[in-house]
């Protein structure tokens, strides 16, 4: 999984060796961990996926495969289609505005360093409810966002933000860009100081020495906050319906409902093990080519 | 040694036999009781006392701290109130949990459910002698018609809210709302069975015969409306009245009375089409640890002078009709508060059809 | 390079600037006289004031504020999953660094899973198997569902730390005489230590935050802040919260300015700079 910067040479030896006994020692509360809070719970909703419902939406257990075919069925896929593109797009913003921002902590002498890295994260101490309803506050018609901008003549009539897509966006960017700051944050605090100067100094543009020489000594950091971003993400669906107004639903609103108004516990857990399966073959795929590509 | 652990052993005796003892007074049958030792305990009683502690797992927002403060101070048992948002949330919680609650607070179409899978306790009229109470148009309802397993705690409609500053036409139904001049002027609740039943209403249909049929009939309508609803809450639908990003709407009356009692503007209609009730409970699951106390917070809670501290923190339709007596002529006036509520059906179980429902909203949603 | 370095002082101001734009509104809103916090109806002190006499009761144990208790058990639940995150995060992407084995990439797999899973799902099946296993819900469930999705952050974050990093750092600290555990704790650990504070941040925001699966999988009496929050929100949020958090804010900005006063200049040994 370690992505190879391909800069630095592949080591030999001393590496990759199988674990002896200690070894699996060390692994044992990772491996219990993992068996008893995630495979177990797992293969608890695998089987309900299989399973029919009876009128409260419970699990009868009787086998059947008629979930599997309903998640195929055009909406669904038009719907996790939407929750992708949304996802998506917040990672390629996340990333355009926070990597300058990583950078910029990163570099920064050490005690300022520790005290911007907290600034970034003290707003997501307070509860989450109440920093959306803070945004909708700003957003909305009479809000001060649109009070400021006739103010200034910039808008003649209130603009229509709240509950559109716009607002969508603006929600999980925020939500979601501290992910992106962080592991890119880990990435370039360890960056050579030698190496950036030299970068710069040896002529290039700035822009050079960045798409040349950090981007690339960052890419971990880069696509471990890609990682963190985009996959939660896609299942994301309380910002979609507070800020968006609950119109265009997402994937996560799809699986919710089913344990909800829907009443379809057997249909929620297929909808999410094929969201797993999904992630499943598109990381088997992406750890593949990475493993190809470093060899 | 030996001498000193037979002494100790004397003492822990002693101390057994002393608590045994206390444990076999048995309680008082009166709704009044203190909660004493725990149920079972030594001697043979009459009936089991009640614990000391009291799961209660209501609606947020519904049971005020000042209600739940009072009962432990007269009972000395300790509530311990857990929340959910939503009836389905609920019962995800109460099947599928270790927990055991000892009420819950479940609308009427659910404790059909539950009572359907003989999964509620049925009630000990004689334990809550406060139930005459209750207005007599509360009772003899389709889900629980004697009140065997529900003592009701709250109800209403979903009606029109008009923001008669920025609406001036009159509104008297589902069809005056969902019009293309009103696009993205509204707000409608985000529970796919209400907006359903609505459409229902305005083609005639009874909102508790579900079929594929009729919901290909209504496809249209809903299709058509669900373009012009700007956003779709049911938690807080008064937050874009307020905001001004919406001017009218469907919501819940409890939401419609908070806004009418601030400003003289808002007008809350129940639609000419016709309307639904609904009325929420509070029932014992199956299995509750503390039967006992559970009916004691029933009858507490049925005392005009704390149903009345109900009302006043949550301005739906009270149902009980000693409370009301209670109420200040402002707050029974309150349109919202009290619509008119008689004739009016409520939601029956409709099982499995609760799916297809929920998959033709969120087709349409989806088609966008 | 100055110009690089003003260039990137401006973005990041305005990205903080965005970042808190929604937080200075919050503190003005505890001002508000409105106790609909949508409405804005003149400066008052007086959510202040109820804040202060609702924490007199609470301490002095004479009213239970429900609030003030979500809050504690927020920061207690939030407290031991940072803890434990931390330590299985780091733990397991050394262990992930250190070794190879076949299957290695369907633990990597195992990982992922509760990042990906919808919480929902997350929560029901984490509580039926709470359920089968015969084990009370409480502090203790909220607790270990918290850490399950909360370690993958720290994990990747300290991943992202160890790639390309020179094994023989380590190999040869032992060679110099180090235990392997103290070859670990005295050079490892503290060349992840950015990457550790990251996961570890990133770990306590998201358990503070955490809604879903903490509904399924707490006790009734393990409720949390943003249990809380999310039932007031029919009432209207109640003004106290803007006044909670903002009051929060401001000692957690006091605890930074002190700590670091604390520290001196702030320096970290073994800076591999």
């Amino acid at each position: 999984m370690t992505p190879n910067t391909g800069q630095v040479p592949e080591f030999q030896g001393a590496q990759r060796r199988r674990p002896g006994l200690r070894g699996w020692l060390l692994f044992s509360p990772l491996l219990l961990w993992l068996v008893a809070f995630v495979v177990a719970p797992t293969c608890i909703m695998f089987v309900y996926s299989f399973c029919q419902r009876d009128e409260l939406g419970q699990v009868v257990f009787e086998f059947s495969l008629s979930n599997y075919g309903r998640v195929f069925d055009a909406t669904y896929l038009k719907i996790l289609w939407n929750s992708v593109l949304y996802a998506g797009i917040t990672t390629a913003i996340c990333l355009v505005v926070g990597y300058p921002v990583a950078y910029f902590i990163g570099r920064a002498s050490e005690g300022v360093r520790n005290k911007l890295l907290m600034m970034v994260m003290v707003p997501f101490w307070t509860s989450f409810l109440i920093r959306t309803y803070a945004w909708m506050t700003i957003l909305k018609s009479e809000g001060p966002l649109n009070g400021l901008l006739q103010y200034a003549h910039v808008i003649a009539a209130p603009l229509d933000i709240l509950y559109t897509p716009t607002a969508v966006v603006i929600g999980l960017v925020y939500s979601y860009l501290p992910f992106m700051i962080l592991p890119i944050y880990g990435s370039v605090e360890k960056l050579d100081n030698a190496l950036i100067e030299a970068a710069f100094d040896l002529g290039a543009r700035p822009v050079s020495a960045f798409s040349h020489v950090i981007i690339p000594l960052t890419r971990p950091g880069i696509l471990a906050g890609v990682l963190l971003v985009f996959i939660p993400a896609i299942g994301m669906f309380a910002i979609t319906d507070l800020m968006g107004g609950a119109r265009v639903p997402m994937i996560g609103n799809v699986i919710q409902n089913q344990f909800g108004q829907a009443r379809d516990w057997p249909f929620g857990a297929a909808l999410g093990m094929t969201l797993l399966l999904l992630f499943a073959a598109l990381f088997a795929l992406t750890v593949r080519k990475d493993e190809d590509a470093a060899a | 040694m030996k001498s000193m652990a037979a002494l100790l052993q004397l003492l822990f005796v002693s101390v057994f036999m002393l608590l045994g003892c206390s444990d076999s007074k048995p309680t008082p049958q009166a709704t009044s009781g203190t909660g004493t030792g725990p149920a079972g305990s030594a001697a043979p009683q009459p009936a089991p006392a009640a614990l000391k502690e009291l799961n209660l797992f209501g609606w947020s927002e519904y049971v005020p701290q000042e209600v739940i403060d009072g009962f432990t101070k007269e009972t000395g048992i300790k509530v311990n109130y857990e929340t959910y948002a939503s009836n389905e949330e609920m019962l995800s919680k109460l099947l599928a949990g270790s927990t055991k609650y000892d009420l819950i607070q479940p609308s009427e179409y659910v404790i059909e459910a539950l009572v359907k899978q003989g999964k509620l306790e049925q009630l000990d009229h004689t334990k809550i002698p406060n139930l005459k109470n209750i207005a007599p148009d509360m009772k003899g309802l389709a889900h629980d018609p004697e009140l065997k397993y529900g003592v009701p705690w709250m109800a209403g409609a979903a009606g029109i809210i008009v923001n008669t500053d920025k609406v001036k036409d009159e509104i008297k139904g589902f069809k005056d709302v969902f019009q293309d001049k009103y696009k993205g002027r509204i707000v409608a609740l985000n529970d796919s069975r209400e907006l359903v039943s609505w459409a229902m209403a305005t083609h005639g249909l009874d909102a508790n015969v579900v079929t594929a049929e009729v919901l290909e009939k209504v496809k249209p309508t809903l299709a058509a409306w669900i373009k012009l609803v700007k956003t779709f809450d049911s938690d807080s639908p008064k937050t874009p009245l307020l905001g001004g990003d919406v001017d009218l709407g469907v919501i819940w009356n409890g939401e419609a009375a908070l806004l009418l009692k601030e400003d003289k503007k808002w007008k809350f209609i129940i639609p000419a089409e016709g309307a639904h009730m609904y009325i929420d409970s509070l029932a014992i699951p199956k299995g509750a640890p503390n039967k006992v106390g559970a009916q004691m917070f029933m009858d507490y809670a049925l005392r005009p002078a704390v149903s009345k501290i109900i009302s006043e923190k949550f301005p739906y339709t009270n149902p009980n009709a000693e409370a009301r007596k209670l109420l200040t002529p402002e707050q029974l006036n309150n349109p919202a508060s009290y619509p008119d509520l008689k004739g009016m059906k409520t939601f029956r179980d409709i099982g499995k059809m609760a799916s297809d429902i929920d998959k033709l909203v969120t087709d349409l949603k989806a088609a966008n | 390079m100055k110009l690089v370095n003003l260039l990137l002082a401006s973005w990041s101001t305005l990205v903080f600037a965005f970042l808190y734009l929604p937080i200075v509104l919050l503190i003005v809103y505890s001002f508000n006289a409105s106790k609909l916090s949508v409405v804005w109806e003149g400066l008052t002190l007086k959510w202040y004031g109820q804040l202060w006499r609702e924490l007199v009761a609470h301490m002095g144990d004479e009213r239970r504020s429900t609030l003030i208790e979500s809050l504690n058990n927020s920061l207690i639940i939030a407290g031991f999953t940072t803890a434990l995150s931390v330590a299985l995060g780091t733990a397991g992407a050394w262990l992930l660094y250190r070794y190879r084995f076949p299957a290695l990439r369907s633990l990597t797999t195992l990982i992922f899973i509760p990042m990906i899973i919808p919480e929902i799902i997350m929560g029901i099946s984490l509580l039926i198997f709470f359920k089968t296993v015969d084990f009370e819900l409480g502090f203790a469930t909220v607790i270990v569902s918290h850490v399950t999705f909360c370690f993958p952050f720290v994990l990747i974050a300290v991943q992202a730390r160890l790639a390309g990093l020179d094994p023989s750092l380590e190999e040869a600290a032992m060679d110099l005489g180090a235990t392997p555990l103290k070859a670990f704790f005295l050079v490892m650990v503290p060349y992840l230590l950015p990457a550790i504070i990251s996961g570890a941040l990133m770990s306590f925001t998201l358990s503070m935050d955490e809604l879903i699966v903490t509904y399924f999988t707490r006790g009734p009496k393990s409720e949390t802040l943003p249990i809380k929050v999310f039932g007031m929100a029919k009432v209207g949020l109640n003004p106290l919260l803007n006044t909670i958090s903002t009051v929060f804010i401001v000692l957690t900005a006091m605890l930074v300015v002190l700590a670091e006063s604390l520290k001196g200049s702030g320096r970290r040994a073994a800076d591999p700079r």
